[in-house]
């Protein structure tokens, strides 16, 4: 009778260290489940906002129709790289609207190892109709020929 | 009964094991979450201060312009730096950002201030102005009133020669940058303005030229505008010149102030020329003779030297039309005359060339605020802005003050 006890006794002690591991192993599976707002993604998003400002300003001086339409891709490189901050990387394709790459030569900066070893980078589609042809001193006339700019941002 | 009770007992202790264990391992196995959304608070903080700052024109909204502009001024009761004669976003107004210069003349207002505007209590912030790439001497010393790039050589002393390199801010060269330099002289007798002369920078970002002027001088200033790719300028000015005063620029208004260095010269302004974005010369103003030109060392507000407040063409100093021209630097031609053995010596014409926003843009980069204390986390988060025409890039860092 004696002996039948001294088990039952154990037995809780053995339930008890079971109930609570398993207690502490769910509310670690539970943390490790749980979805919180990382800075990464964030950081993603200050460089889409740093990439478009960027180029909105080009766009708003008439500037990026130029370089893209006649094909300046030295000086699109030199005006990216003087208005983004030092530590940001960058790498623009130009595309026609059948999706065909125009750029000839790569528009560029930055350790290429960056853009494959990073997990943030930021990726920004800005759109270009056309451009205007200038018949004489007063009239133009539209030119419909859109490009698709897509720059890929990432921070060295 | 007994072996019951030690089970218990012994199980409540295995239970209050495991609680304090997993009261404190549990928070540390979730820290970095808790990091990372402590990090991601701030950037939020970060993000709103930043759109506040260049988004909003503060209120009153022209609260820039205002003259007088007492320190920390008490009219200011929104803080913003956006323009409010541009309708598109990220331009500044120039009259807003020199009121952060804590060596303007003309008055600023004071971190602990803004702080306060911008509601940041428990928060710190600092804010820099960049300049989009370098211009420096082609040793690649920086330029400064002693460290001038330019010379004058020729056996008639008539020749200027400079070098210059331009940089981008990772040190590597700018081939094709177009430069345009613009010479303003004098001999002491004539003055003359030579240029703009064009050129270009080779494939290691080095830009000479070797310009005749008409004269030999004795006191030149050249003003080099230095453009990447059409999108970015910066101006540079360097020569031999005395610095006799500073000149000021808010909204229409040109005022000009007395340096730390007191002169001992009696100063007439015999001509003030603006050159504006297209390197056009506009005169300004010329000389309308005694008393009008001359400085006011010795009435009124301690600081203004010129133009006096009943002036016949320019009250206050205010040039219709000024800011709309947007100039990139003033030309003032001075007659000067020095007391030697308590007697005034005759006029000799000299030369002061400044930016209206000298203390503000240029090639140096402009520092406010304060800087995050080590080991406090902080946020940095960077926008390209437009100011006075120009492209630079603005940095805003904030962090978390301890209580």
């Amino acid at each position: 009778m004696t002996k039948s006890n001294d088990v039952k006794g154990q037995m809780r002690i053995i339930e008890v260290i079971l109930a609570s591991f398993i207690i502490v192993f769910a509310l670690s599976f539970a943390n490790i489940l749980a979805i919180v707002p990382t800075s990464p993604k964030y950081e993603a998003t200050e460089l889409e906002k740093l990439g478009y400002n960027v180029l909105h300003d080009l766009d708003k001086q008439g500037l990026l129709p130029r370089f893209v339409y006649k094909e300046e891709w030295g000086n699109l490189t030199a005006a990216l790289r003087v208005s983004l901050p030092l530590d940001v990387y960058f790498n623009m394709t130009v595309y026609d609207l059948q999706g065909t790459k125009i750029n000839n030569v790569t528009i560029y900066y930055g350790d290429p190892e960056t853009f494959t070893a990073s997990k943030n980078i930021a990726s920004v589609t800005y759109g270009l109709v056309g451009y205007p042809i200038k018949l004489n001193a007063t009239q133009y006339q539209a030119n419909y020929e859109p490009r698709t700019l897509i720059l890929q941002l990432t921070r060295g | 009964m007994v072996n019951a009770v030690y089970d218990h007992i012994i199980a409540i202790i295995v239970i209050g094991a495991v609680f304090v264990g997993a009261v404190v391992a549990l928070p540390a196995m979730s820290f970095v979450n808790i990091r990372a959304v402590d990090q991601q608070q701030l950037r939020n903080v970060a993000l709103n201060v930043f759109n506040a700052m260049l988004l909003d024109t503060g209120e009153p909204v022209d609260w820039g312009s205002k003259d007088p502009f007492y320190m920390d001024d008490p009219r200011v009761k929104r803080f913003g730096l956006a323009s409010a004669q541009d309708s598109t976003f990220y331009v500044l107004d120039p009259d807003k950002v020199q009121r952060l210069v804590e060596s303007n003349p003309l008055n600023y207002i004071n971190y602990s201030r803004v702080r306060e505007l911008l509601g940041l209590q428990g928060y710190g912030f600092g804010l820099r102005i960049i300049p989009p790439f370098n211009v420096t001497k082609e040793d690649e010393t920086p330029i400064t009133p002693t460290n001038s790039p330019a010379n004058i050589t020729g056996p008639n002393k008539d020749i200027l020669q400079y070098a210059v390199k331009v940089k981008y801010l990772d040190g590597r060269p700018i081939p094709n940058a177009a430069s345009l330099a613009i010479i303003v002289y004098t001999d002491g007798k004539k003055f003359n303005i030579t240029g703009p002369c064009s050129n270009w920078t080779d494939a290691l970002g080095v830009c000479r030229d070797n310009i005749k002027l008409e004269f030999a001088p004795t006191s030149w200033t050249v003003i080099l505008r230095v453009s990447v790719a059409d999108v970015a300028t910066l101006i540079v000015t360097f020569g031999k010149t005395p610095k006799i005063i500073d000149i000021n620029m808010v909204g229409d208004q040109i005022i000009l102030t007395k340096p730390k260095d007191p002169s001992n010269a009696a100063v007439n302004v015999t001509s003030v020329y603006a050159i504006g974005e297209q390197n056009l010369l506009w005169l300004l103003y010329e000389g309308q003779g005694p008393p009008y030109d001359k400085f006011n060392t010795g009435e009124g507000s301690p600081f203004r030297l010129w133009p006096p407040p009943n002036h016949p063409t320019h009250p206050n100093g205010i040039f219709p039309g000024l800011s709309s021209y947007n100039p990139t630097i003033l030309i003032f031609n001075l007659e000067t005359s020095i007391k030697k053995d308590d007697e005034w010596k005759p006029g000799y014409q000299e030369i002061m060339v400044a930016g209206p926003y000298q203390n503000l843009l240029g090639y140096t980069v402009f520092q406010y605020g304060g800087s995050p204390k080590g080991g406090s986390a902080s946020v940095r988060l960077q926008r390209s802005v437009i100011i006075s025409g120009m492209t630079y890039i603005v940095e805003l860092t904030l962090w978390k003050e301890s209580p």
